[in-house]
């Protein structure tokens, strides 16, 4: 059983050891450059950049795979439809009485491209990052500390709780609960999963407040940490410059535009 | 026990709480001193009181419940009704039944999840790990500090709460059934991890422990004070020779130990000639058994038995009947 909803690959990579703010802005920069550079080329020299990065990072094959995996299916899908059924376009095959047009095809790449740099960019950032340092970083500058702590729970409670879920539908089915059939049988069988499952994490939620309160979790005053994020004037730099590229980018993109 | 009442740790006077919408009061008209370092367990039925009463100890009532407090509540030196939770938090800590509930989710390891308590503190991180480490070797977890909180059993998750609030050096301790939910092995482990940590968790003073627990062989063998609590009153206060061994137990739903109820047995049945009071753990029932006035008794005398026969172990004497 997996302990977190978490895809961090621990690896003695450089872009591991990078405070998780700087990769957050390189991150940023990807997102933000993917999106806004003009079509159908822009956003797939972007993808290339994320790459580049994995590859130092040493979680290339983990990107390339689950890449692929969120985007195929859209590929395949953006590819036919615009294809096929793009009005008035110059048609490049033909397919019987249908016919890819070379308009669609442009707009799917570009759809694509911009896909798989947000999907890529996601991906490095979740791979290269612990959770619970980026976290940390951001309630450091100022986030509030309830706002960090839900994501965080999260993404180690999520697995709990559908384990919970099984036990209780477990429970329910060897009481002769009817889950499968009809969907007027799985909305029935919906209730006794549901209302033990609520209940029970409303008890819950009471008890763990008590706890993190006794932990002294809204306790004002200076807080330490015990979790050492490394930085230099270097990774503060890069960051400041990595946001003026950001900017840079959207004014760019949006002078192209307007001409 | 060296402190006098008014040193005491934990202070309660005339103090009556009802929790919000209920008519009858959970703690009636309690008065309760308890010294500094004084082990303390609470029993009763359920519904006695007893998490209300930990609840209470802890600051949770009445600042997270609400409810109307009457009386006065001092604890660890805080008048608590006039603090907040966050004033306490380090002098008081709180550990439930559920272990899994009291993991904070929001660490992804052992270590961590015990410096959670202390960064809130803001306690140097230098000094931070020492303690920590300090705390895992007696909770037994050294082995597991890199591990997720989450892939640990029940009764490590148990210890790994308890250890996350002793690391933070509270004056009183207080556990709710902390055991409720384990093995009987995993019971073990808390126990003794609960005994050295509350003797030796680096603390300047010993910590005052108030454990709420249904286990009474364990509270023979641990505790130092016993309170009975039933529907919101304290029925008996004493140590737990004198009130586990008490007949009455039963009229407040609890179930004396096995070695009191053998002895109770034998006694009844003529068949130990002992006025001594009865016993509340293992050893002192082996005592009880071998008390050199049994020999008065018509299975003989102990000496003319071989050792390690009939008569060494109470189980033992019993399959004589």
């Amino acid at each position: 059983m997996t302990d977190a909803f978490s895809l961090y690959a621990a690896r003695p990579s450089g872009l591991h050891r990078l405070n998780p703010l700087t990769t957050l802005a390189l991150v940023g920069f990807c997102l933000v450059a993917g999106l806004a550079l003009p079509g159908p080329w822009g956003p797939y020299a972007v993808f290339l950049l994320v790459l580049l990065l994995a590859a130092w990072g040493q979680v290339l094959p983990d990107l390339l795979r689950d890449a692929l995996k969120i985007a195929l299916p859209f590929a395949v899908s953006v590819f036919l439809i615009q294809g096929l059924f793009w009005t008035g376009g110059t048609p490049v095959v033909g397919l019987g009485p249908l016919s890819l047009k070379r308009e669609g095809l442009l707009f799917a790449a570009q759809s694509t491209g911009h896909i798989l740099a947000v999907v890529g960019s996601f991906l490095l950032l979740s791979l290269t990052t612990r959770p619970d340092a980026l976290m940390r970083t951001l309630d450091q500058r100022g986030l509030p500390k309830a706002l960090t702590y839900v994501v965080l729970a999260t993404i180690q409670i999520a697995p709990r709780f559908q384990a919970k879920a099984n036990t209780i539908l477990d429970a329910q089915r060897s009481r002769g609960l009817e889950t499968e059939g009809g969907v007027r049988q799985r909305v029935r069988a919906l209730l006794p999963l549901v209302v033990p499952l609520i209940l029970g994490s409303l008890i819950d939620i009471e008890e763990r407040a008590m706890s993190l309160e006794a932990r002294g979790f809204s306790r004002t005053g200076e807080k330490t940490s015990l979790l050492v994020l490394p930085d230099s004037a270097a990774q503060r730099i890069a960051r400041w410059l990595l946001l003026v590229g950001m900017v840079a980018v959207v004014a760019a993109a949006l002078t192209l535009g307007s001409r | 026990m060296t402190s006098t009442p008014d040193l005491a740790a934990v202070s309660l006077q005339r103090l009556t709480y009802t929790y919000p919408a209920t008519d009858r009061p959970a703690l009636d008209d309690i008065t309760l001193d308890i010294p500094a370092g004084q082990f303390c367990a609470v029993v009763g039925r359920n519904g006695a009181g007893k998490s209300t009463l930990c609840y209470t100890v802890a600051g949770f009532v009445p600042h997270f419940y609400h409810g109307a407090l009457a009386g006065g509540l001092r604890v660890a030196g805080v008048d608590v009704p006039a603090a907040s939770l966050a004033a306490l938090a380090g002098r008081v800590g709180l550990v439930f039944a559920n272990p899994f509930n009291q993991i904070t989710g929001a660490r992804f390891t052992v270590r961590e999840e015990v410096a959670f308590g202390l960064e809130n503190l803001g306690v140097p991180r230098p000094e931070m790990s020492a303690r920590i480490d300090e705390v895992l070797a007696l909770a037994g977890l050294t082995g597991l500090a890199d591990r997720s909180p989450y892939a640990l059993s029940g009764g490590q998750q148990q210890r790994l709460a308890i250890a996350s609030v002793i690391v933070m050096r509270p004056q009183v301790l207080v556990l709710d059934e902390p055991t409720s939910q384990l093995d009987p092995v995993g019971t073990r482990e808390v126990f003794e991890a609960l005994h050295r940590l509350a003797r030796s968790g680096g603390a300047a003073a010993e910590t005052t422990v108030v454990l709420a627990e249904h286990k009474l062989e364990w509270i023979a063998v641990y505790a130092d004070r016993v309170i009975v609590l039933d529907r919101g009153r304290i029925v008996r206060d004493g140590p737990p020779a004198e009130v586990l061994a008490d007949p009455a137990l039963a009229d407040y739903g609890l179930t004396p130990t096995r070695y009191t109820a053998a002895a109770r047995l034998a006694a009844g049945r003529g068949l130990v000639f002992v006025d001594r009071p009865l016993p509340v753990t293992l050893e002192q029932a082996i005592t009880y058994f071998e008390d050199k006035r049994l020999s008065e008794n018509p299975l003989g005398p102990v000496s003319d038995r071989a050792p390690g026969s009939v008569g060494d172990r109470p189980e033992q004497f019993l399959d004589r009947f």
